[in-house]
Parts: structure tokens; C-alpha cells; sequence
């Protein structure tokens, strides 16, 4: 272990660890409210730069052997998704003027960061929970809505059930194997042993529950409704891509096989089925986005049936895509009076002809998590449903496009009520903040990027 | 310029006509409709030009281009013009105007985005004529569908959230089977003969066994199916023809509808040749069934465009008859078809939505002899109506003719053979001359003679703008009815191919 790799290859962490502390410091020693808006922007910038950078030069590490690794497409990962917080950060300008939110909201991202370049369930455990513990709070703090302390009981509750079987799980495996490293999952996959089975079946419905997959997703509307909009931006992209990318650390390039295979199809497919069919019915913007990521988190799933090389590019590109398209579309929601205005879908009815801007950007937005091309979520969707054929599960993939059918619907219902429906009488004209007009702009021109060259990025992974 | 580069630009063109429409300040509609005007003329003209350059000497594609796109899964951005797009390609540019045209009076609700999406949706009919590879072909397909939801939910009628969302959930159904049979044919490809491509011509040359080329054609035939479209898929037609506003009728009847009889003949057969021919009574007794089902629902409908609406169903059933019988003169019979149902279609559904203008009913019960109102007007109806039917001298005849003689030539042989099937279908297929007159004179007479009777008076006749519209149309139907030896003479080689694509056995272990 040599000063220097710890330090360059924990670049991305140290410089968000400074900024906790320069954030606490600053909430301490100064009254300026917007500072804070402005150091963290500036802190998670440097972290996305210098996880890229150590990207580009091709940099691979390995300063804690067994527990902490970087390599060139781990350090790609982090960066796009600590890119994707930018944007989110934006988005709170508006929510939060000053206060914890944003050293919560490093912490997070700091667990986030350790999570992805975990070797044992050591470090993915502190990195799960560092990033997930934050998360509690920032639920919370949606000042004024009475909402949000039921929301954040009912997914502090259930992120410690998903917390509890993790460490059961892994117990299991511990005693079956003697270590900690990530490996001896992959080893269990494919295992018959009825404890090393038995860990792998806790250890996956605890990400089905993060991941909020049916059955295990009853949390997530609630929590969804009850946060304020950037947290919620932050958990449907950054927590859900946490999430995933610690579950495809673990499952690493491993194949899947035998009836692991169904478990692994079975529950996802129900998720995108139900997520769809349910987020039909919705009347909050924040619940329909709720139930449409439970389908997305059906999709993400389903790239695991793929084989392991494949898998990697599939989840990180569509990851990109899906995170992109949320924050894009939470960024153009109109400001509304009050927050449960705001949050109604009936007050996007006309918005075509208040805010053209605005209306256009959230049906981009729309239109590409219904997966229909040109837009990114469409070569996205696509790449997972290339992995699953090419992998031999045809049937699987018909049905799990035909379940992303039923989701066209509500999707094209937003868009026809911005378009097609006369104004909300006594809608509000009030103007996006520029803050999170720049929040839509910085989503905008990657999604464009994307999806006129999407090679540009799948080559890098 | 090379050539190529010509047809990248005529391709593109529409997206640049977007750029400039959100350019100019809100209000200024005047400048918009002109903008969006001249723009699709520009696109015609020089359309126009690579169809004379075209050669229809030569096989296989001209103007082409081929860029790598997405190269580590086979993905290439190619397009170019063959003997099965040419004139297609050519009618979409041709229509492109007139569609504009016709919408200078009829739609004064955001205008900009009217504008933006016609040059949206004539981009993805473009890009999936011209388009040369499976990927993105997909691509244009299924982006088509995103501008006539809002043209038909925006700008419809009274059950317009009704049509567009049935239209949408039934092209859509369609899609979402074809990209799984995409991904499944490319991936089949792939382990056969160990190319990884998702190119037209690599595509053609798969060995699926029988059962996988059925379940293909399925998939591919359900969503093409869906568009032509072929009874019994076909009962959102006449709610989205209805419900669109005349601009979205005559997309969809000019050029939406050829998407699927295009995709058959591009894809599916060519495909899937085996199952093709395997299944080649039931695709013909389908036919049939949409032709003599398509006209007999129009001979009993009171509402103008629902008349025209089923006439399209069956005008398109030939097409469909003409590719299945495999005969060379019914190929290029059912080309001249589709271009042929693109002109008349495309006029009458306009000339419907001109006197809509004026009288806001579509209900033939409230018009009559109005040939006594509007002379120049009635001239006009008149005849696209004997287009419609199939009179010598207009384009009708021509694609009709040819597609039952090569239904006839085709059947002929196997009725020697023992096989009556084809040549009873094909009796049968020529009812549909007689109904199409029956309807169509029907309506004529209602609508055009009789006792007067206008639900609006006074009535203006026809303007400038609307007259030369009308004529362009018009001409087109004489040119191709007079000298079809022109464009059957380009789309000749393309026709050879598709018959010789389809006959021959490929499946695997057969010699190539």
C-alpha cells in the first residue's frame, strides 16, 4: 500500500471528503445561504473531473488489496453517475437554501463512490450504507409536508429489513467460505450447496429491495411522494444506480444459470408488468415516476441475464439514459405554488402553451423512458434485450418487451396532457428558476449526444 | 456535390426545416407556412433530380452511404435508393408540398409545431425508405409514430384522444414484437454465419429453419400487417383517418400505409422466403378478404372520409395480392399501386378536407348537388373518384390491371397443377374492381348531383392555392396512368430481385 495509489486512486472520494468538512466549516463559521449551493457544485465537478481524468490516462489501482480497487471502467462509471448529480444539485437550489442537505448530500455520494470500487462486503456494506443512511434524512427534510416523516420512517424501516438480510446473507457466506471477498458470491451462483443458495437468494431480494422491485417496492411511492423534488431526482437516479452498480460488482462477470436464472427473471419481469400497469392510474407526478422506475429497476435486472462482459455496458449506458431522462424531466416540472401543486399531474395540462420549453423537454424525456426511438432510452432498452437473446432467453425478452408496451400509455398520457389539453383553469405562470433551467440544459446536450453517437460511449466500457 | 451527399441532404432537409420554424418568433405564421413550404419544395426538386439520375440499369443501391455507427454490434448508418424505394421516395417528396399547402387555412393552432412535426414525421418516412440497415430502420420506423400522435391528438376531431391513442397502442403493439424478431434474426445471423450485421444485404442471406422463419415472419408481418393495413388489424384506420385532421389523413393514407405494403416487400417476404411461400395462401386469402371486406364496409358508410378510408383497405389488399402471387408484372403492378393509392388517396382525402372547411360536416347526407355549387370543385372530385376506381388512362388502372393479371398468371399454373386456390382468390380479388366503382360512384352521386344541398351557404369554390394543388395531383394520376413504362421501367430490376429473393429455397443445408 503505497501513499500515493491510496491517494490518486481515492482521488474522486478524498476531494468529496474535503468538501464535508469545507461544507461543515462553512455552515459553522459564515451566514451566506447560497454558498453552499455553489461549494458543492464546485466539490462534485472536481470529483466527476477527476474520476474521469483517471479514467482517461487508464489508471488501475489497487491501494487496500481486497477491499478497494479502481479500474479505468469503474472510474468511468463513477464519473458519469457523479456527473449525473450535478444537475441534481441544481435542481435543490430552489428546495434548500442552506442548512444539512448538502453535506448529507456529499455523504451520500462519498458511499457511493466506495461502493463502486468494493472487493469485499466490507467496504460494499459501508459504501451501501454511507450512501443510503443520508438518503433517510434528506427524505425528511422536506420541510412542511406531512408527508415526508411517513415517507422517511417507511424507508428507513425497509432500508434496514434490506440491510438486515444483506448481512444474513453474507454472514451465510462467510461461514460457508471463510472470507469476505465480493468473489465468493460469484461463487455461490453457481454453488448447490443449500447455505451458499440460501445467501445468494438474501443477498439479491435485499437489492430487489433497494432496488424496489416487486414485491419488495410498496416503499418507494411513498417515499418518492414524500420527498421534495431533488431528493427525489436523487433517489430515482443516483441511489437506483448505486444500487445496481454494487449488485453488478458482486455478481462481477459471473453467468448465471439454472434456476437462479428464473429468480433473477421472474421478479423483475412482475416489476416491469406492475410498475407499468400502476403507474397508469397515478395522479402525482412523483408516484407515477416512482412506479416507472420500479419497471426500469425490472429492466436493469434483466441485463443480468446476460452474459458478464455485456452486462457491464448494458447497465452503465442505460443507467445514463434512464438517470438523464429523470432529472431532465424533474427539472422542467413547473414551480408551482406550493409543493403539492407542483407535484400534481393535472397541472401540466396546457403547459405547451405556457412554457413550450419546458413541455418539449419533459416528452424528450418521456418518450425516451418509454424506450422509443430516437431518443436514448431506446438503444438502452435495446442493448439489455440484445444481452437477454443473445443469451439464449427469448421468451423472457418477449415478454419483457411486451410488458414495456403497457408503459407506452402513461407515458403518452403526460405528453397529451401538455399537448392535447386545454390550460388547468387557475394555472400559475410562474417561470422556471434558472438554476434549473441549467439543470435541463446540462441533461439536454448529453442526451442529444447519446443519442446521435451512442458508440461514443459504449466503446469506453 | 456527389450524389450521395444529395441524398443525405434531401434526407435531412426536414430536421433543418425544424431549425428554421423555432427560429422565427411566435406569431409570425405567415413566415412559418412559407418557410415550411418552400423547404419541402426544395426537398421535391431535388428529389426530383436524383430520380432522374437514377439508373435503372444497375442493381442494387445508388447514392449509398455507408458510416460506421455503432460498428461493434454491426450498426451502420446506410442508406441509399434501389428499384423498391425510388418511387416512393419520390412520392413522399412529391406529397411533402402539398401536404403543406393544404394545411395554409385549416390549421391555425400552433402553427409552429404543426409545421414541426409534418417535417418531423417526413423525416422518419424518409429515413425508413432510404434507410439500408435493420437498426435503422427501426429507428425511423418507430420514431413516425411520435408526430402523428400529436398531429391527430392536437389537431383531430372530436375523438381524437380515442384515435390517436388506438392508433399508437396498435403500431406500437406491432413494433415492440418486430424488434424482438430484430434482435433475434441479427443474433441468428450471427451464430449461423458468424457475421454480426444488421445490413439489408447480409440480412438476406440467414438460413433459419422453417419453424424460426415463421415465427419471424409473424412478428415482422404483424407490425407491417398492422400498417397496411390488412383486415382483420385494420380497426384503427378509419377512427385515425377520421378523427386527423386532413393534413394527417393524407400522411397517413399518401405514405403511412405504404410503410407496411414497403416493409413486406423490402423485408418480411424477402426475409423469410420459405415461410413466405409456405404461407403464401393464407397471405393471399388475407388479401383478398381485405379487398372485398375493405370495399363492402365503404359501400355502406355515410361519412365522406370513412368511405375513403376503407377504400383504402382494399386498394391496398392489391397490394398485397400483387407481391404474394410472386409474378413479376403483379410485383411492379402492386408498386404502381402504392404509388398509385398515394396520389388518389392523398387527392381525395385534400379535396375532402376542403369542403370540410367550408361546411364542417364529413356527413354524405347532408350534401348534394353540389356539382351545381362548385363546378371546379366537382371537376376535381370527379376525377380522383374515376381515378380511384380504376378508370383506364389514371394510374388505378394501371397498378389494378397489372396486379390481377399477375395474380391470374401466377395461378393459372397451379390450378393445372390441381391447386384451384389461387385462381378462385384471384376471381374473387377482381370483385373489388367492381365494388370500388360502386362505392365510389355512390358517393360521387350523393355528393355531387342530386338535389342541392349544402349544410353552409354561401359556398366559394376553389381558390388558387387549392386549384393548384388539386392539379398537381391530378397530373401526377395521368402521368402514371398514361406512361407508367417510365417508373416501372426503374423499379423493373428491384422487382427481379424481390421474385428471385423469394423463390429461391434458403433454407439451411439448401444450396444458395
Amino acid at each position: 500500500m503505497s501513499w500515493q495509489s491510496v491517494f490518486a486512486a481515492m482521488l474522486p472520494e478524498h476531494i468529496l471528503l474535503l468538501g464535508i468538512v469545507l461544507l461543515l466549516v462553512l455552515e459553522i463559521a459564515s451566514d451566506r445561504p447560497r454558498g453552499a449551493l455553489a461549494a458543492s457544485l464546485v466539490i462534485v465537478g472536481a470529483a466527476t473531473a477527476a474520476a474521469a481524468w483517471l479514467h482517461f490516462i487508464g489508471f488501475s489501482a489497487n491501494p487496500f488489496p481486497g477491499h478497494y480497487s479502481v479500474n479505468p471502467q469503474g472510474l468511468l462509471a463513477k464519473a458519469v453517475v457523479l456527473a449525473l448529480a450535478v444537475p441534481v444539485l441544481l435542481l435543490a437550489r430552489d428546495d434548500f437554501d442552506e442548512g444539512p442537505f448538502y453535506p448529507l448530500f456529499l455523504s451520500s455520494l462519498y458511499g457511493f463512490c466506495l461502493l463502486l470500487s468494493s472487493d469485499s462486503f466490507l467496504t460494499l456494506f459501508l459504501g451501501l450504507e454511507l450512501m443510503s443512511l443520508p438518503v433517510y434524512v434528506l427524505v425528511l427534510l422536506a420541510f412542511g409536508r406531512p408527508e415526508s416523516p411517513e415517507a422517511a420512517l417507511k424507508y428507513l424501516v425497509l432500508g434496514g429489513t434490506a440491510t438486515a438480510m444483506f448481512l444474513m446473507g453474507v454472514s451465510l457466506l462467510y461461514g460457508g467460505s471463510a472470507t469476505l471477498a465480493l468473489s465468493s458470491f460469484a461463487a455461490a451462483l453457481g454453488s448447490r450447496d443449500i447455505m451458499a443458495t440460501a445467501a445468494v437468494v438474501l443477498i439479491v431480494v435485499a437489492f430487489f429491495l433497494k432496488a424496489a422491485i416487486v414485491p419488495f417496492h410498496a416503499w418507494a411511492p411513498d417515499a418518492y411522494e414524500g420527498a421534495s423534488v431533488p431528493v427525489t431526482a436523487y433517489m430515482a437516479t443516483i441511489i437506483k444506480a448505486g444500487v445496481l452498480l454494487a449488485a453488478l460488482r458482486l455478481f462481477g462477470t459471473s453467468p448465471v444459470s439454472g434456476s437462479m436464472v428464473d429468480f433473477l427473471a421472474i421478479l423483475p419481469l412482475v416489476s416491469i408488468v406492475w410498475g407499468n400497469l400502476a403507474a397508469m392510474r397515478q395522479q402525482s407526478f412523483r408516484r407515477m415516476i416512482a412506479y416507472s422506475s420500479i419497471a426500469h429497476a425490472g429492466y436493469l435486472f434483466y441485463a443480468f441475464l446476460g452474459d458478464g462482459p455485456g452486462r457491464f455496458q448494458a447497465v452503465v449506458f442505460y443507467l445514463l439514459a434512464y438517470g438523464l431522462m429523470n432529472v431532465l424531466a424533474f427539472a422542467s416540472i413547473p414551480p408551482g405554488d406550493d409543493d403539492a401543486t407542483r407535484d400534481r399531474l393535472d397541472t401540466l395540462r396546457g403547459l405547451f402553451h405556457r412554457d413550450p420549453y419546458a413541455a418539449v423537454m419533459i416528452g424528450i424525456a418521456m418518450l425516451s423512458l418509454a424506450g422509443i426511438p430516437p431518443f436514448p432510452g431506446f438503444v438502452a432498452k435495446f442493448l439489455i434485450f440484445k444481452n437477454v437473446i443473445a443469451a439464449g432467453y427469448t421468451t423472457y425478452a418477449v415478454l419483457g418487451l411486451v410488458g414495456s408496451y403497457l408503459g407506452i400509455y402513461f407515458y403518452l398520457r403526460v405528453i397529451q396532457m401538455m399537448f392535447m389539453s386545454p390550460e388547468a383553469a387557475g394555472a400559475t405562470r410562474v417561470s422556471p428558476g434558472r438554476a434549473a433551467l441549467a439543470a435541463s440544459v446540462i441533461c439536454l446536450i448529453p442526451t442529444i449526444a447519446i443519442a446521435v453517437f451512442p458508440n461514443w460511449i459504449l466503446v469506453r466500457f | 456535390m456527389a450524389d450521395a451527399d444529395l441524398l443525405n441532404l434531401v434526407l435531412f432537409l426536414p430536421l433543418a426545416g425544424i431549425a428554421l420554424l423555432v427560429a422565427v418568433p411566435s406569431g409570425q405564421e405567415r413566415q412559418m407556412r412559407g418557410i415550411s413550404f418552400w423547404v419541402m419544395v426544395v426537398q421535391f426538386v431535388l428529389t426530383a433530380w436524383l430520380y432522374v439520375q437514377f439508373d435503372a440499369h444497375v442493381a442494387g443501391l445508388q447514392f449509398e452511404t455507408r458510416l460506421p455507427w455503432i460498428p461493434d454490434w454491426g450498426v451502420y448508418y446506410q442508406i441509399g435508393l434501389d428499384g423498391y424505394n425510388i418511387l416512393l421516395v419520390l412520392l413522399t417528396a412529391f406529397l411533402g408540398p402539398l401536404v403543406v399547402a393544404g394545411a395554409f387555412t385549416a390549421v391555425t393552432k400552433d402553427v409552429k409545431l404543426f409545421y414541426s412535426m409534418v417535417f418531423l414525421i417526413q423525416f422518419a418516412m424518409l429515413g425508413a425508405f432510404v434507410a439500408q440497415d435493420l437498426f435503422l430502420f427501426y429507428l425511423f420506423w418507430e420514431t413516425m409514430m411520435i408526430p402523428m400522435f400529436l398531429i391527430i391528438g392536437i389537431w383531430g376531431g372530436e375523438r381524437r384522444l380515442y384515435a390517436t391513442y388506438k392508433f399508437v397502442l396498435y403500431t406500437a403493439f406491432g413494433s415492440i414484437l418486430m424488434l424482438a424478431a430484430v434482435i433475434y434474426l441479427v443474433y441468428s445471423l450471427k451464430t449461423t454465419t458468424g457475421v454480426t450485421s444488421f445490413a439489408f444485404a447480409d440480412l438476406y442471406r440467414a438460413k433459419l429453419p422453417l419453424s424460426a422463419q415463421t415465427l419471424l415472419l409473424a412478428a415482422f408481418g404483424l407490425s407491417f400487417a398492422i400498417k397496411v393495413p390488412i383486415v382483420p388489424l385494420h380497426t384503427w384506420l378509419p377512427d385515425a383517418h377520421v378523427e386527423a385532421p386532413t393534413t394527417g389523413s393524407v400522411i397517413l393514407a399518401g405514405v403511412l400505409l405504404k410503410m407496411g405494403t414497403y416493409g413486406f416487400m423490402k423485408l418480411g417476404f424477402p426475409l423469410f422466403p420459405d415461410a413466405t411461400r409456405a404461407f403464401t395462401p393464407l397471405i393471399m386469402t388475407l388479401a383478398v378478404v381485405s379487398i372485398v371486406y375493405g370495399a363492402c364496409l365503404a359501400l355502406v358508410q355515410n361519412d365522406i372520409k370513412k368511405i375513403i378510408a376503407y377504400s383504402s383497405i382494399s386498394h391496398l389488399g392489391y397490394v398485397m395480392l400483387g407481391l404474394a402471387s410472386l409474378d413479376l408484372l403483379g410485383i411492379q403492378g402492386a408498386v404502381i399501386q402504392m404509388v398509385s393509392h398515394g396520389l388518389t388517396a392523398a387527392g381525395l382525402f385534400l379535396i375532402v378536407g376542403m369542403i370540410y372547411e367550408r361546411c364542417h360536416t364529413r356527413d354524405l347526407a347532408a350534401y348534394g348537388g353540389i356539382a351545381r355549387l362548385l363546378p371546379v370543385y366537382s371537376l376535381f372530385f370527379m376525377l380522383l373518384t374515376l381515378a380511384s376506381i380504376g378508370l383506364p388512362t389514371t394510374s388505378g388502372f394501371t397498378g389494378e390491371f397489372l396486379v390481377l393479371l399477375g395474380a391470374f398468371t401466377a395461378s393459372w399454373p397451379q390450378y393445372q397443377q390441381g391447386n384451384a386456390l389461387p385462381l378462385v382468390l384471384s376471381v374473387i380479388a377482381v370483385s373489388g374492381v367492381v365494388l370500388g366503382a360502386l362505392y365510389m360512384l355512390r358517393l360521387a352521386q350523393h355528393f355531387l348531383f342530386g338535389a342541392v344541398k349544402a349544410p353552409h351557404a354561401p359556398l366559394a369554390d376553389l381558390d388558387r392555392r387549392e386549384k393548384l394543388i388539386l392539379a398537381a395531383i391530378v397530373v401526377a394520376v395521368f402521368a402514371l396512368g398514361l406512361f407508367p413504362d417510365e417508373p416501372m421501367g426503374k423499379t423493373e430490376l428491384a422487382a427481379k430481385q424481390f421474385q428471385q429473393l423469394v423463390t429461391t429455397p434458403r433454407l439451411p443445408g439448401s444450396k444458395p
